[in-house]
């Protein structure tokens, strides 16, 4: 995707959204209006653009949009149901529009349904569904033609937890052991993060970010979270002499290490958390503080979300 | 291995032929109806005037023109008789079209079925295309298979006095009439359907178009202002289809004057729906 401008009549949506995602669990992120679901539906080829190039699975979809959706599922996050047709009725309904034989179809929307946990309730209208059976259905949907490509718009909207874990869990199975691409679009951080390898954040039709999930691990400035007793003065000077930041915290010190100056930390990708631990453990020997805990703290990704949105 | 046990698998396709999909739409449009008891009632009643028909043209056939004394146009088997039998349809046109065709594309806009169709690999021809099907369908089981079985009909019974005329000519000046008429038809009711998202505001605006205009034409027709006429929306096809069939105009309007009416609706028809089917709702 290249220079994606999109506007619904003169409104600006997309402003210069550029980027390429390789196949796995992606993670679409941004608040309430950013421009995540018109992001997918231009991955979609749904609606024109007004300038820029989308390619998906080598197709370009200002011109070759219905071939790509071919090896594309969307779940959408409203509607999407074809009333007055039983579960597997619309499944096998969606897999012949896909280009799939009747016959394929059928069976196919059967297995599905099996998969995502409706084949008790294939037959029944699916107007009568409760809204996870709704969302499962969806999801069987998008999944009867195998595509390569997964487009799932806030799919865990309006589920219970458990309902919520579970459709998680099957997106999950398709990411990594299915080998499908997911493109998760949602504002709950914590389905991005229990499925997710990499993150793309959109604020005002703008990319923000895109990188891994991890990746605020990889980040040069580390906190850490260290206890201990003994000659405290002489640690913190110490810890100083290192370039570290320490902040209390109740009963732990927050010692924020800036890894590029410590030697053998920084490698190819990315810095050595240990070596940060390991800098420290030496400071605390030099000046005979004993250490009850150092650990790294994790940095989560609402943290390193609210950064980058509100950055 | 048990299908619950396997988990996700891949889809391997089979030598079977894939459908394309305005064939796809076509044929679960027209099955979901059918399965409605009160609408296949609907459609055998449809078949009670050419069942009339049918028994007046055996009469007249085989006892004569005393039949004449009977029926009148009901038991002329010349091409004028068959367009004035499928004019005389246009009761059950207008009901029928109604209930299958109102929420063709109301439902799929209330429901945000666009999103999923054009999620696939189809386009908006195969969409409207395959909606108008249905209708055509539909349209096609009470005047156009009617008319083929009342042909066929006179000339089993008597094919001597009926001729190859009744047996290729009128069906197949039947069947291009139908089909421009069920093609137009289809369009500017999927038109309307495209409009709203609820099938019953649909069926008020399909009412006032078809039972509202013919009331206007018959009320101008009384006060003598012929050229008010040419607002009577499904008696424009019959006057079109004299042309067809070589036959009187039924309303004081010119029969190709009646042709650009038509073309102009189903040219209307189509710029709605190419700007009103798409699978993202604007919302201001």
């Amino acid at each position: 995707m290249s220079n994606l401008n999109f506007a619904y009549a003169r409104d600006p949506v997309l402003k210069g959204v550029e980027f390429t995602l390789e196949k796995r669990a992606i993670g679409l992120l941004g608040p309430n209006g950013s421009g995540k679901t018109t992001l997918l539906r231009c991955l979609l080829g749904q609606v024109p653009l007004a300038s820029g190039e989308v390619s998906v699975l080598g197709w370009d979809m200002a011109s070759k949009a219905r071939i790509a959706r071919a090896g594309l599922g969307w779940m959408p996050e409203t509607g999407g149901i074809i009333p007055n047709m039983s579960g597997v009725g619309v499944v096998a309904y969606m897999g012949e529009l896909s280009g799939m034989p009747a016959r394929d179809a059928m069976q196919r929307a059967h297995e599905v349904l099996h998969y995502v946990g409706l084949a008790d309730e294939r037959y029944r209208m699916c107007d009568k569904y409760s809204q996870g059976m709704k969302q499962r259905l969806k999801l069987a949907q998008a999944l009867v033609h195998d595509p390569d490509w997964l487009f799932l718009d806030e799919p865990t909207s309006g589920l219970d937890p458990r309902g919520r874990v579970a459709i998680l869990e099957l997106i999950g199975d398709l990411a990594r052991n299915k080998g499908m691409g997911v493109i998760l679009s949602t504002h709950l951080l914590a389905d991005v993060e229990s499925v997710c390898e990499e993150i793309i954040v959109l604020r005002d039709g703008q990319l923000m970010a895109q990188e891994r999930v991890d990746a605020g691990n990889r980040e040069p400035r580390q906190v850490f979270e260290v206890e201990g007793f003994g000659d405290e003065e002489a640690f913190r000077q110490g810890l100083s002499a290192l370039g570290a930041k320490v902040v209390d915290d109740k009963r732990l010190m927050l010692v924020t290490l800036d890894l590029t100056k410590i030697v053998g930390a920084a490698h190819e990708g990315g810095f050595e958390t240990s070596a940060g631990v390991k800098a420290i453990l030496g400071v605390a020997a030099q000046n005979d503080f004993a250490l009850r805990r150092v650990r790294r703290r994790p940095v989560t990704l609402a943290e390193e979300f609210y950064r980058m949105v509100e950055a | 291995m048990p299908i619950y046990e396997r988990g996700y698998t891949n889809w391997e396709p089979s030598a079977g032929r894939a459908r394309p999909a305005w064939w796809v739409i076509a044929k679960r449009g027209i099955a979901e109806p059918l399965k409605k008891r009160w609408l296949l009632v609907l459609l055998l009643a449809a078949w009670v005037p050419a069942i009339v028909k049918a028994a007046m043209i055996y009469v007249k056939l085989k006892a004569g023109d005393i039949a004449d004394l009977l029926g009148g146009g009901w038991t002329s088997i010349d091409p004028a008789g068959f367009l004035a039998f499928m004019d005389g349809q246009r009761f059950f046109v207008f009901v029928l079209l109604a209930i299958v065709g109102a929420g063709l594309i109301a439902s799929d806009r209330r429901d945000n079925g666009l999103s999923l169709y054009f999620s696939r690999p189809l386009g908006l021809a195969s969409y409207v295309g395959g909606k108008s099907l249905i209708i055509m369908f539909y349209y096609f089981m009470v005047t156009l298979a009617p008319v083929y079985a009342l042909c066929l009909f006179a000339y089993v019974i008597a094919p001597e006095a009926t001729g190859l005329e009744l047996l290729f000519l009128t069906p197949l000046r039947a069947t291009l009439y139908c089909t421009l008429v069920g093609a137009s038809l289809s369009l500017v009711l999927l038109a309307f359907s495209s409009l709203g998202k609820r099938s019953i505001f649909v069926m008020v605006w399909w009412a006032i178009m078809v039972m509202g205009t013919e009331t206007i034409g018959a009320i101008a027709e009384g006060l003598g202002q012929d050229s008010v006429q040419a607002v009577n929306f499904l008696g424009q096809y019959h006057n079109a289809g004299t042309v067809i069939f070589g036959a009187e105009p039924r309303l004081a309007v010119n029969p190709l004057v009646s042709c650009l009416i038509l073309v102009a609706w189903t040219v209307g028809a189509i710029l709605i729906l190419r700007k009103q089917i798409r699978p993202v709702e604007v919302v201001s």
